[in-house]
């Protein structure tokens, strides 16, 4: 090593040189620059591959060779990937990420990931001073960015979609975390146990807030729930202004129904509205409804008088419903995939119960009201217990679906052989309540029963019901109107025909929609698994 | 499996500081020939005035380019190269090794960040030309085939190979049944190392002609036509020892 002096400038020489036998492989650990990581503070430091990727080798095969075939599984399998085509690429030890552990497990973890590229077309050395002044270069191996790995619970894409759709409307942030541990505890105590111990701790903390959503009124329920939800699971919403309160549960209710549908936007949002008013209404009925049976559910328009035939039952339904909730994140996702028809039903039901402003949606929450109804009892009694009946009741759903559906069938079918029956003899109503509507004058009344004229005669002249201003008749030209102008399902024309505003009832409706629907015979087709109905003129 | 390696944190509690220089792909080939103590160039840092000035010498013997191919020899490394030198910001960088026996340990952090860039002069330009020259040939040829392909083919009588395959078998011949005895052990021993056989595959083990195989296998096997293994022979329940490794003499 020369030194030469300079006046202002000193220059030194190093040699340089490039070990040849090491045996060490160097590596970068490289930290973002906000996680102010300071290596020097660290006391223990534990280092590992993360091996979660070795999907490769499957099952894995048990050495007494019970799976494999003497010539060779491995040898079949690797033929037949080939032929198909498929490549699996390598699973390479010195490509998988790092797990670091700092300062054992209360300290930090990081994930490293091998950075790519590095080595292509610069190769990069590091140079360390040796003691003799010297300079050794090491070529480096490897790029690894390590990042801090969140040690808190997080939500899934899934809850994260959810939230989402409420971000407007959720004041309290903490009841997020907190509503979803407690939902898991309630769904698997004995995994959760550590959840629910970190719920009840965050409990205590803010009273007892988060869980169950149930729409109160008045304030003191709210007190009263908050000491009971220690062991039920919890309200929603204490912390939250009582009004804030009230959209919350409303809106959570909704999303017990049917997941995602805050985000699908829906054309009669505002007639959502008035839907709840006609609570009393439906609940007269609930019994005409039992009769109707099968064969409406086989007619081609089964999905029209069901909808109905549903929506009621579960308005009444849901009026239970309401005292019993529970939180329905995973009825919703059960729920998700159940028919059709008992979509129908949820969507008139929930529409029903929203007094918020809430788009109301037809999404699969398929009746919770429907085997709300049937399980009330159940329900119950797992509010007592803390919330354990939501297991319980899980695996009762299925049966339980089945069998109202079924009742809901035969009630739509029974309906329909009466709207058949009524067709037939040319004196129902239905068609002489359309006649009148269409020409919109005293038409020579057939005989008819008193009362369902009673209820559809003076309709035309007087125009009555509908607080709203739009005047939406029930009548072939409005049905063909819609059709023309774009493929519908019967529970869409159903929406456009509110009971409020047509002043018919619900079964009436029904009937007369089946009635125009099999005048103007249109054409189907099926979209998204859904029998659209459209007319092309 | 699932071994934490304890990480030698000396480096770091030394705080151990490099210097992570980034270096040219061809120098980092020259370096990678170096013979001996492993001596590669000089380094040289100049202090001026608060600024550093570091260069980087290759040493002689370390010039001549064999990579590129036949006009190597005219053409060499250039020996000069200045060092860029940044600073690390607010990245922590630190350099951990991993030895060959998956001991890790922490080396030091990276106190300086370089580049290590050629003087620019007419030697490197020439080293340039040739590199792109290399890089700018394309990877795919056409080459001219001397027969065209076609899948058209003359009807033949019989084809070599199933001739060849033929004769093959003949020359094997029948299988012979050989003592039952025997035959069994050999099964049993097969089925030491598998569970689930197929009837080919056994009958290639042990060389016996099917019928008779199956007759002995119907006495000490069964025969699976469904599940996931599905139309293989395995022994019979109270015939079998399968246990972690072991092998013990099946009962007969």
């Amino acid at each position: 090593m020369a030194s030469l002096g300079g006046s202002s400038s000193s220059s030194t020489e190093y040699i340089v040189r490039v070990p040849k036998n090491t045996s060490k492989k160097y590596s970068i650990m490289a930290f973002n620059s906000g996680d102010k990581v300071n290596c020097s503070s660290w006391t223990q430091a534990r280092m590992e591959r993360d091996m979660s990727n070795r999907r490769m080798y499957g099952v894995e095969e048990t050495e007494e060779g019970a799976a494999g075939s003497e010539f060779g599984k491995k040898q079949r399998e690797e033929a037949r990937r080939k032929k198909f085509g498929i490549v699996t690429r390598e699973f390479k030890v010195e490509d998988q990420p790092w797990i670091l552990k700092v300062n054992g497990k209360a300290g930090k973890r990081f994930k490293g990931t091998k950075k790519g590229g590095v080595t292509e077309n610069a190769s990069y050395y590091i140079f360390t001073q040796c003691p003799d002044g010297a300079f050794e270069a090491f070529p480096v191996n490897g790029w690894y960015n390590f990042v801090p790995q969140a040690k808190h619970r997080t939500l899934t894409a899934e809850e994260a979609e959810e939230e989402w759709g409420r971000r407007n409307k959720v004041v309290n942030h903490f009841s997020i975390m907190l509503q979803r541990r407690l939902r898991e505890q309630e769904r698997g105590p004995d995994d959760d146990d550590e959840e629910g111990e970190k719920g009840g701790k965050k409990k205590k903390k803010k009273g007892g807030r988060g869980g169950d959503l149930r729409i109160h009124d008045l304030e003191d329920d709210l007190e009263l729930s908050s000491d009971e939800s220690d062991s039920s699971g919890g309200e929603d919403g204490d912390s939250k202004p009582k009004k804030k309160g009230g959209d919350v549960k409303g809106k959570g209710k909704k999303k017990k129904k049917k997941r995602g549908s805050d985000s699908e936007a829906n054309e009669d949002s505002d007639d959502g509205d008035f839907e709840g008013l006609e609570v009393d209404y439906m609940s007269d009925e609930s019994s005409s409804e039992e009769e109707a049976g099968e064969e409406k559910a086989k007619s081609n328009k089964e999905a029209v008088p069901k909808g109905i035939d549903e929506a009621s039952e579960s308005e009444e339904e849901s009026e239970e419903e309401k005292q019993n909730e529970e939180e329905g994140k995973e009825e919703e996702e059960e729920e998700e995939g159940k028919k059709t028809p008992v979509q129908t039903k949820k969507k008139r039901d929930s529409s029903g119960e929203s007094d918020t402003s809430e788009d109301s949606d037809i999404d699969g929450e398929a009746a919770s009201a429907l085997f709300m109804k049937r399980t009330p009892p159940k329900r119950g009694g797992g509010r007592g217990s803390g919330g354990s009946s939501r297991t319980g009741s899980r695996p009762g759903t299925p049966s339980i679906d089945s069998a109202s559906t079924s009742n809901t069938l035969r009630a739509a079918a029974s309906k329909l052989e009466q709207g058949k029956r009524h067709v037939v003899g040319g004196s129902s109503e239905s068609p002489a309540a359309k006649r009148l509507k269409m020409e919109s004058s005293s038409m020579a009344v057939t005989t008819q029963s008193p009362a369902p004229s009673g209820k559809s005669t003076p309709q035309p002249p007087s125009g009555k019901s509908t607080p709203s201003s739009s005047d939406v008749q029930l009548t072939e030209e409005a049905v063909r109107r819609y059709l023309i102008r774009k493929p519908m399902t019967t529970k869409d024309l159903l929406k456009k025909f509110q009971t409020k505003r047509t002043g018919l009832s619900s079964e009436q409706t029904v009937n007369v929609l089946a009635q125009i629907l099999k005048r103007l015979n249109p054409e189907r087709k099926n979209v998204n698994d859904k029998m659209h109905f459209y007319l092309t003129e | 499996m699932s071994e934490k390696t304890e990480v030698d944190l000396t480096g770091a509690k030394q705080n151990t500081g490099v210097w992570l220089v980034k270096v040219p792909k061809y120098l980092a080939q020259q370096w990678a020939k170096a013979s001996g103590k492993g001596e590669i160039g000089k380094l040289k840092i100049v202090k001026k005035q608060g600024k550093a000035d570091v260069s980087f010498t290759l040493n002689e013997d370390l010039t001549s380019l064999s990579a590129l191919g036949e006009k190597a020899a005219s053409v060499r490394a250039p020996r000069d190269h200045p060092f860029t030198m940044h600073s690390v910001g607010g990245q922590t960088l630190a350099v951990f090794t991993e030895t060959s026996a998956d001991k890790i340990s922490l080396e030091g952090m990276v106190v300086q960040r370089a580049e290590c860039r050629p003087a620019v002069n007419e030697n490197y330009m020439k080293l340039k030309k040739l590199q792109i020259e290399v890089s700018t040939k394309p990877q795919r040829l056409t080459e001219q085939m001397d027969r065209a392909v076609t899948n058209n083919f003359k009807p033949v009588a019989n084809h070599v190979a199933n001739v060849e395959y033929e004769k093959k078998k003949k020359a094997e011949g029948r299988m012979v049944r050989a003592d039952r005895q025997q035959v069994m052990d050999m099964l049993f021993s097969a089925f030491e190392k598998h569970q689930y056989y197929n009837i080919k595959d056994l009958v290639e083990v042990t060389k016996q002609p099917v019928t008779y195989l199956k007759e002995i296998l119907r006495e000490i096997g069964v025969y699976n036509a469904k599940g996931t293994h599905k139309s293989t022979w395995e022994l019979k329940p109270e015939y079998r020892h399968y246990q972690g490794g072991e092998e013990e003499i099946k009962s007969d």
